[in-house]
């Protein structure tokens, strides 16, 4: 039994390439002579990151360069990661001060709650993103790699708008 | 006996019994600082108001008796506005340092602050400041977190009678001051960080080292001298931190000596066993447990079991060497380290003892012989020698040559002899077990951390060795079941049980009457 096909009946109107190519090339002429670009080009250009972001941490130091930080265990207490690993000690004053203080930052989900839970606003969020190492070791950062970073933190709400309305 | 209501729960108390008392018998806490069952009661703090019903004021419950027909509120508005504002007052010169103190998470001001207290506070002027003061001992002072409820000032004067705390000065500069130069170097004195409601007497060995909300609890007896004080131990990650005393009214009542507090070091020693081992061509190796018994069988055939054993050992594993040494018609002795006595001249029968180890009395009833210079004088040429948690320390060992084959059941390697077999086992804090203390009191302790390598419990490796030298012990395969084994055939041990002792403990058959 011989296979019959129907051909259909297009208008040669809608079904043409033509009309779709010609439409393609119009819209890159326009992209050519429009100066509005989306692509970034980085590394020259960055990002302007939201006062909010949430990326890789810092610690703050006092004036004379030491960790603002106590030791005072909130911050792996609260790390729903457990991702803090905090050892206190006692400086040389005798301050409670912490021995090691390490954040696996590959542990870290960046939820924030060590920043907003430290009572000596010591630990925070940093306004950051690049964070490529050579070696999977460096992404625990120690206190002294903590104090030494120099990059924007976060403030976890918008100034302008705290409730999130 | 009165009955009163309190919180709307009818309770009966005997006469005398202070409101603070019948709330607790009725399972209403009543907020407070200066009160302690302990100590004389001051009536300083202000913070266990509550409200009387028919009393024109209210009263502090814990200097008011409980009477018949009182109605007591606890938490009506009028107490708890009362409350709050004491505790503003005790907040106004406090540092709020919770981030450093050693005591947040266990710290009353904190839990009731948190539970009645103002959010915020309305003083504003300069705090006072005091400088921290080394009190000597193990106590620190922090003067700042003070709240002078004197529960330390009390505990030095009335319990253990040495008054060298005192209040000083008068209004808004009071604080807690030492009366001469000597501070708190007594035997029992560190006993005021555990009553020091708040952070200002802290443990100077336990500072900056450990948050209260990560450790773990468990109980325990001390193992520092015979008199078993009931204890808590507190581990961090596998490590014991720290060592508390635990309530106990029949032995202890709240209190822990310096000596017992701070012997928790040694729990953590990393020196270990880890594997049984056995000797081939003069040196020990690794083997595995079945191995190690099969040795042990080997070595033991016609051989007199002479066995040393620590008397910081359980009872349950005394028991169970009683049981070797009964079927090879052996020996068992055991020496004991001692030290001056030191009482608590506040508590009846209560007193750092001489004998410097938990089991002394455990060890005598189970037939052992104390023998504190030569522990090897009975032993005779060709005996099995058995060294169970004994280390040697300070012997002369030449006399254990006269041993035919030497078992070392221990948590380290002794001195001066090379074993045949080694067995590991698990110490005080690893395992579950019993002491008997010198007024023959049975208590339990509880495993608090994991033992080292494939070292186990000496009830354990002790019913394995027992059974692997001819004496079936398949009737002690748990703790409660080989101390189930001690009591059906140790007449003292008679009627006891696990469930029996509970964490209190209770007395042997005949231990003395009336003695705690």
């Amino acid at each position: 039994m011989a296979i019959s096909v129907k051909v259909m009946e297009r208008p040669v109107g809608e079904v043409s390439y033509v009309r779709a190519t010609l439409k393609g090339l119009a819209l890159t002429l326009k992209h050519l002579v429009d100066p509005h670009r989306v692509t970034i080009q980085y590394p020259e250009e960055k990002w302007d990151l939201s006062p909010r972001w949430r990326g890789t941490h810092r610690m703050l130091t006092t004036e004379d360069g030491k960790a603002k930080c106590v030791a005072c265990g909130l911050c792996p207490t609260v790390c729903p990661a457990n991702c803090i690993k905090l050892v206190p000690g006692e400086d040389e004053v005798g301050n409670r001060y912490p021995l090691v203080f390490e954040i696996d930052e590959f542990r870290c989900i960046f939820c924030g709650y060590c920043q907003e839970v430290c009572p000596e606003e010591a630990i925070h969020l940093g306004r950051h993103y690049e964070n490529a190492e050579f070696n999977r070791a460096r992404f625990v950062y120690d206190l002294e790699r903590l104090t030494a970073q120099t990059h924007p933190v976060s403030t976890l709400w918008d100034p302008a708008d705290p409730r999130g309305e | 006996m009165v009955n009163l209501t309190i919180e709307g729960r009818t309770v009966s108390v005997p006469e005398g019994t202070s409101i603070l008392e019948a709330a607790k018998a009725a399972g209403v806490l009543v907020p407070h600082y200066c009160y302690h069952p302990g100590l004389p009661v001051a009536g300083v703090c202000r913070m266990c108001l509550v409200e009387v019903e028919k009393m024109p004021k209210l009263a502090p419950s814990c200097a008011t008796a409980a009477a018949e027909g009182q109605v007591v509120h606890v938490f009506s508005d009028k107490a708890l506005e009362a409350r709050k504002g004491v505790l503003e007052l005790l907040l106004i010169n406090h540092p709020l340092d919770c981030p450093i103190c050693d005591q947040a998470g266990e710290c009353e001001l904190q839990d009731y602050t948190f539970q009645e207290g103002r959010a915020d506070s309305r003083y504003r002027e300069p705090k006072r400041f005091n400088p921290v003061e080394d009190f000597g001992g193990d106590v620190l002072f922090v003067a700042n977190r003070c709240i002078l409820c004197t529960r330390c000032v009390r505990f030095m004067d009335d319990v253990h009678e040495a008054p060298v705390l005192c209040v000083s000065e008068r209004g808004d500069r009071a604080m807690i001051a030492r009366t001469g130069d000597e501070g708190l170097t007594q035997p029992w004195a560190a006993n005021v960080v555990d009553l020091c409601p708040v952070g200002a007497l802290v443990s100077k060995d336990f500072l900056n080292k450990a948050r209260a909300w990560e450790l773990d609890r468990t109980a325990s007896v001390c193992t520092g001298c015979s008199q078993g004080c009931n204890t808590v131990l507190e581990t961090r990650d596998n490590v014991v931190v720290r060592q508390k005393p635990r309530a106990n009214d029949a032995v202890n009542q709240f209190y822990l000596c310096d000596v017992g507090r701070l012997d928790y070091r040694w729990m953590n020693r990393t020196d270990r066993v880890e594997s049984p081992k056995i000797r081939m061509h003069d040196v020990l190796s690794m083997v595995d447990w079945s191995i190690a018994m099969r040795e042990a069988t080997r070595l033991a055939e016609g051989r007199r079991a002479y066995v040393v054993a620590s008397p910081r050992l359980s009872n349950e594993a005394l028991f169970l060497l009683k049981r070797i040494i009964t079927k090879t018609g052996g020996e068992g002795v055991f020496r004991c380290a001692t030290g001056p006595e030191a009482p608590l001249p506040g508590v009846e029968d209560l007193s750092l003892r001489a004998d410097r180890a938990p089991n002394v009395t455990g060890a005598e009833r189970l037939g052992f012989t104390r023998r504190d210079g030569d522990p090897f004088a009975g032993l005779r040429d060709g005996d099995l020698l058995i060294l169970a948690d004994e280390a040697l320390e300070g012997l002369d060992v030449a006399a254990a040559r006269r041993a035919g084959a030497v078992v070392v059941v221990g948590t380290t390697l002794p001195v001066g002899v090379m074993p045949h077999v080694v067995l590991p086992i698990a110490n005080v804090a690893e395992e579950e077990g019993t002491f008997t203390n010198l007024r023959g009191r049975v208590q339990r302790f509880l495993q608090a951390k994991a033992a080292p390598g494939l070292a186990r419990p000496s009830w354990y490796a002790l019913a394995d060795l027992a059974t692997a030298l001819g004496t079936p012990s398949d009737d002690c395969q748990l703790p409660s079941a080989a101390f189930a084994a001690l009591a059906a055939s140790e007449p003292a041990f008679r009627g006891l049980s696990y469930e029996r002792l509970g964490l209190r403990g209770a007395p042997l058959a005949d231990a003395m009457v009336g003695a705690a």
